[in-house]
């Protein structure tokens, strides 16, 4: 098993997929959280920045993103290594779903609710940060997580840019090794493990932080679609 | 910036485009009748098979597509399996990546048809096969359409891994023109144009059927 030797190299791979994923998608969810205010504000330059943001990058490919902030920066005098250009895709590319996710969560809050926290003499910002987003929160910690999940997996496109994260480590296994089968099988179950470790910690994480909320629970009762559909849109890159 | 050069090599990106939008259509159909097949698989009850269905979805929805390519690809070159060209190597890894996908979506669907529907189908003579097509499958139709398109437009970005291993779609010819031209960010916003022009629709398309179906 030639490919064993290779194990560290493996391990330092996926340091550099769960670092790239935790750092995008801390920035994609500041980006996607500012741009959800965006779109739900009275002021409409700061609307058409929102869904120009949301329809350009939800409409072209995230590789094609990589590739115009890696490749293509530089020649207008940007130059960025392969690491940090592919965060900031990332994020840049997971803000825009993360937008639309928390869009969708913000809408499911009662308008009373905000009304009632005015008319109790708190501020807007107030209102919206301790009375709004944390209802919100409840709603879209499913499909966050899932878009969470997606960054991992779209991690896996810096290796098109020399980066050696997990992907890139098995390109590297195989061309040295030429056991193609056992190198790129190594990088699956090492992708397996860091996505299911993930999602059952979220799952563990948000029985800790939210009792189910009372519409969720309704739903529940009706079936799990509605709640399943709400995932499934958000899935797949 | 060199827009005159892109101008000029006009033509390779025009084939790109035609690439892609072929492999596209071929991948839509392929991933969507798989998952439909996988989700009338996991419904149907069928002992040992829900596992391995499970098994798959697993495999298929948590790793990425990018190192499903290279493993189907490299991996059938060092199997001595020549028939696995770059554009069936594509395919198949982007139908079975798809199809997993495509399948919870049916599968949601189904399981919106009160179970009593599927009975009542039964008890009255009808066949299963019957009961499927005449009884399940019209009332899914409005539910599932809305995310089977927004599954489509994440296909179409997709196709854009293709060029990884070499399959002449837009990025690859992109990369082509850069190689001959230069100007990296010129040619990779005009690449991105394109596949707007693609997606844009489809996007437009999921948000009237998703009107639609809150209305019904």
């Amino acid at each position: 098993m030639e490919v064993l030797a290779y194990f560290p190299d493996y391990l330092s791979g996926l340091w550099i997929t769960t670092t790239a994923s935790l750092l995008s998608f801390a920035a994609a969810l500041v980006l996607g959280v500012i741009t959800a205010v965006f779109r739900r504000s009275g002021i409409w330059p700061l609307k058409v920045i929102g869904a120009v943001y949301v329809e350009v990058i939800r409409n072209t490919p995230s590789l094609v993103q990589i590739f115009l902030i890696f490749f293509g920066l530089p020649s207008i005098g940007i130059h960025l290594p392969a690491f940090e250009a592919g965060v900031i895709a990332l994020a840049i590319n997971g803000g825009a779903y993360l937008a639309e996710i928390i869009r969708a969560g913000l809408t499911k809050v009662p308008s009373g609710q905000f009304e009632a926290a005015r008319t109790l003499g708190l501020g807007r910002t107030d209102t919206f940060f301790h009375v709004v987003f944390p209802q919100a929160a409840r709603y879209v910690y499913p499909p966050v997580i899932n878009e969470f999940i997606q960054i991992i997996l779209a991690t896996s496109l810096l290796s098109t840019v020399a980066l050696n994260e997990l992907t890139g480590t098995a390109l590297v296994v195989n061309s040295l090794t030429f056991q193609t089968l056992v190198a790129f099988a190594v990088a699956l179950v090492l992708y397996l493990i860091l996505t299911n470790v993930v999602s059952f910690a979220a799952a563990w994480l948000g029985r800790r932080m939210f009792h189910p909320p009372l519409q969720l629970r309704q739903e529940r009762q009706h079936g799990k679609t509605l709640l399943k559909r709400l995932t499934i849109m958000a899935g797949g890159r | 910036m060199g827009w005159a050069g892109i101008w000029e090599s006009r033509e390779l990106l025009l084939l790109g485009f035609w690439f892609t939008v072929i492999l596209t259509v071929v991948t839509i159909i392929t991933s969507t009748v798989l998952g439909f097949i996988v989700a009338l698989g996991r419904t149907a009850h069928i002992p040992i098979l829900g596992p391995i269905l499970r098994g798959y979805l697993e495999l298929f929805r948590g790793t990425p597509l990018l190192i499903q390519i290279l493993f189907i690809y490299f991996g059938s070159a060092y199997l001595n399996f020549t028939g696995v060209t770059v554009f069936a190597a594509i395919v198949i890894a982007m139908t079975l990546y798809y199809g997993a996908y495509v399948s919870e979506i049916f599968r949601a669907g189904f399981e919106s048809v009160p179970y009593g529907q599927q009975e009542a189908g039964r008890s009255l003579g009808l066949s299963r096969f019957h009961v499927i097509r005449d009884v399940i499958v019209p009332q899914t139709v409005t539910i599932v359409r809305p995310p089977l398109v927004g599954q489509y437009i994440s296909l179409v970005k997709g196709t854009a891994l293709a060029s990884v291993i070499g399959y002449a779609d837009l990025v690859r010819q992109g990369q082509g023109i850069i190689d001959r031209i230069g100007s990296p960010f010129a040619v990779f916003l005009v690449v991105a144009a394109l596949y707007f022009v693609i997606s844009y629709p489809m996007s437009l398309i999921e948000r009237h059927l998703e009107k639609r179906t809150l209305q019904a």
